[in-house]
């Protein structure tokens, strides 16, 4: 795997403020998973004025040697996939064939909290810098290249309420090889005539993401080849049930075919799960019905008793009322 | 709704934390990070370090209170990653990261977590130091490494120059044993603060570090370090020959302070037959002392308090009226009096009677004053 740094990291406007969005809605804590590509730099700041292309010359200078170290690397991010923080990321999930939206890191969202990365933040970075499983081809690679998914948002809300910005964000790239969280700018992309030139590598493209339908996994062959305790085993089969009893005849599994080029055979089977759901509820608004005829008749038959007691028709309370009118 | 609450879980945690941690551990602060919710489940804890405090967030999820905490450190400590040496090292079995098999409802979790999480800060420290490059650094840490319980870390400000900071645990004395009955809820202890100025370069006459001595604060009612005078450091010295002379000199006086602290006491008992029994008096360090007395039909306090260095130094004396009050409402004192005569080489029963002597005198002064400033007021 190689360990190179990446020079810039750009978002789009809308990902950014989705995140955001997720982050600043949801009740607790989140984090998630940071998908999108990394490519090699082509844009060239070409101008045709003369001071601002010799104040680059001089100021490239430490740039263009360290870009003889390696090539200059932009990662893209594209889309994300964000759940609350206490669940474990679903990593293993995420085996995309598009080579343009690919794992590039993780962001971790906590209010309230300094913008350092914590104990976890960077296990976390560690854990997934240095899987191999995780690692991708950068597009347009002139020579091959692995890189892992090294990028890491961190995103907080300011300790003060009153302030007028509502979150703070920081972008790092973990390198391996130096054990360090090396802070880089974010560029954020809107749409734009002065963001012309980024469309050209800029995908918006935001695919399905895949969900975990099946608690069993795919095939038996693959289950065998993990390494699980006995308690994950049994741990998996009570929430299979659990699902299982939900889903009420329409396996949980059949519903990962809904996604795909295949997908159009498979509506068939939605409306079929929809139908039953349909009859569930009639039904059971049939017993909600009966029950309710059920109450409202012995409702109807107390009050009947009550008014056959005091036949008289004036409820007690008037009575001694009266009464007592009449003793002053 | 409960505001500004925290949840039990979160409390029990800190509560042991706070009870049980042999150091003592503060809580500076605490918010909610909820969004609708008032339940505090983040704060700062204040650990003290190498005669310092170091401050580490931890960062709780009022909303899954079962889900393990995360733990932010300083700014300064950016590059402290306490689990990341542990992946293939030998000794993972042994310390692994307590977060991975977290269970909030053990309340012992935290306490363990916040001292593995110091035990590792101070290897990460020592790290740090070793890899400095000083000759005479090295040399100062191969010779003090005999010592236990040394503490040392870097500080790497950038606007100040680099410094190697030691705190040097002194004696192998159990000070709370040393004196008798004391309620020291942590084990007391000297220490010598030593600062390096960080050099890179050898130099053949080096300056003096900086000395200091640091004691827990408690220990102040029976010993102040601010009485003690620290051995000059001669050039050319190194902190194995310094340390023995110092620890000696230390030793005998703190075992002068702890007999300090009889004769103080037999020194109230003296005073008893002649005051009668004290309305109230310190039963450990024996500082203080407060009996009730009167003349005539004048009743007042008498308050005596008993410095370190007696009998060399004598007890300042107060008396404190029972009758008379200024317009606040408040007891009128007189003034805190040491003129009295006094000579360290007396019997102890002799000092009783020269005080007791000094205030039947003093008494009638005192109440003429309280009569005087009643009058004043009206």
């Amino acid at each position: 795997m190689n360990d190179l740094p990446i020079h810039k990291i750009q978002i789009s406007g809308t990902t950014l403020a989705s995140v955001l969005h997720r982050f600043f809605s949801s009740s607790g804590d989140i984090h998630g998973l940071l998908f999108g590509h990394v490519s090699f730099s082509t844009t060239i700041s070409l101008s045709d004025d003369l001071t601002s292309n010799f104040s680059t010359v001089t100021t490239t200078d430490s740039a263009s040697s360290s870009a003889a170290d390696g090539p200059t690397l932009t990662a893209t991010i594209t889309d994300f996939l964000s759940i609350p923080s206490h669940f474990p990321l679903p990593l293993q999930h995420h085996h995309r064939d598009d080579p343009s939206s690919v794992l590039v890191g993780w962001f971790s969202g906590r209010r309230k909290t300094p913008l350092r990365p914590s104990v976890k933040d960077s296990t976390t970075t560690l854990s997934l810098a240095s899987s191999a499983s995780h690692s991708f081809t950068p597009l347009d690679s002139p020579y091959p290249l692995s890189l892992p998914p090294s990028l890491f948002l961190l995103l907080s809300t300011p300790f003060q309420e009153q302030l007028i910005h509502t979150h703070e964000y920081k972008a790092f790239q973990y390198r391996v090889s130096t054990d360090s969280f090396d802070p880089k700018s974010l560029d954020i992309i809107n749409i734009g005539p002065s963001f012309r030139s980024h469309y050209g590598s800029f995908s918006p493209i935001s695919p399905f993401p895949s969900m975990t339908c099946d608690l069993r996994g795919p095939n038996a062959m693959a289950e065998d080849e993990k390494v699980e305790t006995l308690v994950g085993i049994k741990k998996g089969l009570k929430d299979q049930k659990e699902l299982d009893l939900c889903a009420e005849g329409f396996e949980i599994g059949r519903l990962s075919k809904l996604m795909g080029s295949d997908a159009s055979n498979y509506t068939a089977e939605l409306e079929h799960l929809y139908d039953k759901m349909l009859v569930k509820l009639d039904s059971l608004a049939r017993l909600v019905e009966k029950s309710s005829a059920k109450v409202l008749e012995q409702v109807q038959s107390c009050r009947l008793r009550m008014n056959f007691d005091n036949s008289d028709g004036i409820s007690p309370f008037v009575r001694s009322f009266a009464g007592e009118d009449s003793y002053l | 709704m409960a505001i500004d609450a925290i949840p039990p879980l979160i409390s029990a945690q800190l509560n042991y934390l706070v009870t049980h941690s042999p150091f003592s551990v503060k809580v500076e602060n605490m918010w909610p990070g909820g969004k609708n919710t008032g339940l505090l489940d983040r704060f700062s804890l204040v650990i003290p370090f190498c005669l310092d405090y170091i401050k580490w967030d931890v960062i709780y999820n009022a909303v899954y209170p079962l889900a393990a905490p995360d733990v932010i450190f300083g700014a300064e400590d950016e590059n402290f990653r306490p689990y990341h040496a542990l992946g293939g090292a030998s000794d993972s079995k042994s310390l692994k990261n307590p977060l991975t098999d977290w269970n909030n409802r053990d309340p012992t979790r935290l306490f363990s977590l916040v001292l593995q999480l110091r035990e590792l800060y101070k290897a990460y420290q020592k790290k740090r130091v070793e890899e400095v490059d000083d000759d005479r650094l090295k040399f100062e840490i191969s010779t003090m490494l005999s010592r236990e319980g040394i503490e040392m870390s870097l500080s790497s400000n950038i606007d100040k120059p680099e410094e190697v900071k030691f705190a040097v645990p002194l004696l192998d004395l159990d000070l709370n044993k040393m004196v008798g009955g004391s309620t020291w809820r942590h084990q007391q202890k000297i220490y010598l603060q030593v600062i390096y100025p960080v050099g890179r370069k050898y130099s053949s006459a080096p300056s003096a570090p900086r000395l200091k001595l640091v004691s827990s604060p408690e220990l102040k009612a029976v010993f102040s370090i601010d009485d003690f005078r620290l051995p000059a450091w001669l050039d050319g010295m190194c902190m194995a020959e310094y340390l023995p002379t110092l620890e000696e000199m230390l030793e005998s006086q703190i075992k002068d302070a702890v007999s300090s602290i009889d004769s103080r006491r037999k020194l109230i008992m003296a005073l008893a037959p002649l005051f009668g029994r004290p309305v109230e008096a310190d039963p450990v360090f024996c500082r203080k002392a407060t009996f009730l007395s009167s003349s005539g039909v004048f009743t007042f306090l008498v308050h005596v308090a008993i410095p370190l260095q007696f009998p060399k130094q004598q007890p300042s004396l107060m008396l404190q009226s029972s009758q008379h009050f200024n317009s606040q409402g408040v007891p009128i004192k007189s003034l805190v009096s040491t003129e009295y005569p006094w000579s360290p080489r007396w019997d102890t029963s002799d000092m009783a009677e020269r005080i007791f002597d000094f205030i039947v005198d003093e008494c009638l002064n005192f109440k003429k004053y309280c009569n005087e400033s009643i009058l004043q007021n009206r």
